[in-house]
């Protein structure tokens, strides 16, 4: 646990962030093995988590930082956030994985938008963004979730299910699905939000 | 300006996931459209909630190949490489000349030891720069806006699996894993079928030849006009190529 709790710290560490972007921008060969070092276990884990084969989640991985080596120079380098931004383009290159492969995609019936991991997006947000405490409360708030409301959580995050994709994976109405979703977000935004403000 | 509505407090971090479907898509949109600074931090604290929740997953160690694939992919590998070698055929030069300095006279064969190893050193340059801009011509394929991604092999249960890159005017990228090195003698072929007008496949066209690495990882780039209906296949032939496929194609990837 403290392992975990002091990767994510140390992975989350922004303080770094700004000679790593330099780096990038400046397309720096010792930046991208920097970007590797500190990432490259967590983008892995999370498109394992997502796609379930580790074949696969090592060509995601791949494409992932191919992406953010593309796109580096378009980040703030005094404003940008780099672990949030490769986590997004991680997770969402899994997404689209699972999606052109069950056909969500030919159905058009959620896309992505492109603007959610354009790295403009990606300013002011906190350094440091995941600290030990945060990390902490997080996984203790999970756990005051009931089974529904994880579920949906889960679907979202590491499927890319929309609201009435999850009503009909678990055929229930979307109104239900909606309060659910609504309901698990709250809690856990407050639970991060208390120890924000403590 | 008026205020974010409240009713749509909880559904940023579905927006940021890119999940929300409308009406409420279009209104957190328009609230984010309409600067305030309320909709902006809402955004912000749902892109740290987001990558909070992601980032608790059980960490897992990637295999040892995705480092050197990351590197090798963007071309920083190569460039290392590339770097070495001007530095390795500078440090021989230097030696070279060192040596010739200090005892040229007398070791006249030497000289010329020396001369042929600093020529195999530039010739080694040489195709670590031809390798970095193969590394970049492959990155520039990648990006290009026109570029149609297919997959295969993700419900088989058994590998190769991988993509297949094809791009109008460029030609094609085929990136594969899982694929072990072809037996002594043989080595894999790709081939280009294209359809004609009523949509019945053509002959099977050559696309070069590749081998793949003891990871059963390879990188192969047919360059030229395609289209982007092409089926891509990949057969196992004799080392010296064939004129067409005589073995049952190991995977088909296209339209």
């Amino acid at each position: 646990m403290n392992f975990l709790l002091s990767f994510l710290f140390a992975a989350f560490d922004s303080r770094n962030d700004a000679s790593l972007i330099d780096k990038l921008k400046r397309r720096d060969p010792q930046g991208m093995s920097e970007l590797y070092d500190r990432y490259g276990k967590l983008v892995f884990s999370v498109i394992l988590r997502v796609v379930k084969d580790s074949s696969l989640a090592e060509d995601l991985a791949q494409e992932t930082f191919l992406r953010i080596w593309n796109r580096a120079q378009f980040i703030d380098q005094e404003k940008g956030s780099l672990g949030p931004w490769i986590l997004a383009v991680a997770r969402n290159r899994a997404i689209d994985y699972l999606r052109s492969v069950d056909g969500r995609m030919a159905q058009k019936s959620t896309e992505f938008d492109p603007a959610v991991e354009q790295p403009s997006s990606f300013i002011n947000l906190e350094r440091d963004v995941i600290n030990s405490d945060r990390a902490r409360v997080l996984r203790e708030a999970f756990t005051k979730l009931n089974p529904n409301q994880r579920i949906v959580i889960e679907m979202a995050y590491y499927e890319g299910l929309s609201q009435t994709e999850m009503a009909e994976r678990m055929k229930q109405p979307l109104g239900t699905v909606k309060t659910w979703v609504r309901t698990a977000l709250r809690i856990l935004r407050n639970e991060l939000e208390e120890v924000v403000s403590v | 300006m008026s205020a974010p509505d409240n009713n749509l407090r909880d559904l940023y971090e579905l927006y940021a996931l890119g999940l929300l479907e409308e009406p409420e898509k279009s209104q957190i949109e328009a609230e984010l459209q309409a600067a305030s600074p309320e909709a902006r931090k809402r955004m912000r604290e749902a892109l740290e909630n987001n990558a909070i929740l992601m980032a608790n997953v059980p960490l897992v160690e990637p295999p040892s190949t995705l480092r050197n694939r990351v590197l090798a992919v963007t071309g920083v590998e190569k460039k290392n490489r590339a770097w070495m070698a001007v530095f390795a055929t500078a440090f021989a030069g230097l030696a070279a000349a060192f040596f010739i300095y200090s005892d040229a006279r007398s070791k006249g064969v030497e000289i010329e030891n020396a001369r042929a190893l600093l020529q195999q050193m530039q010739v080694e340059s040489a195709k670590t720069n031809s390798e970095l801009a193969r590394a970049r011509h492959v990155l520039s394929f990648l990006n290009a806006a026109e570029t149609k991604v297919v997959t295969f092999g993700p419900k088989d249960p058994k590998p190769p699996r991988g993509r297949v890159l094809l791009h109008p005017d460029r030609g094609v990228l085929l990136i594969a894993s899982n694929l072990p090195p072809a037996p002594s003698g043989k080595i894999y072929e790709m081939w280009i079928i294209r359809k004609n007008a009523a949509g019945a496949m053509e002959k099977p066209v050559p696309a070069g030849l590749f081998q793949t690495d003891n990871a059963g990882n390879g990188i192969h780039l047919q360059e030229g006009a395609v289209p982007l209906n092409a089926i891509i296949a990949v057969t196992l032939e004799p080392e010296s190529g064939s004129s067409e496929p005589t073995t049952t194609p190991l995977f088909a990837a296209g339209a």
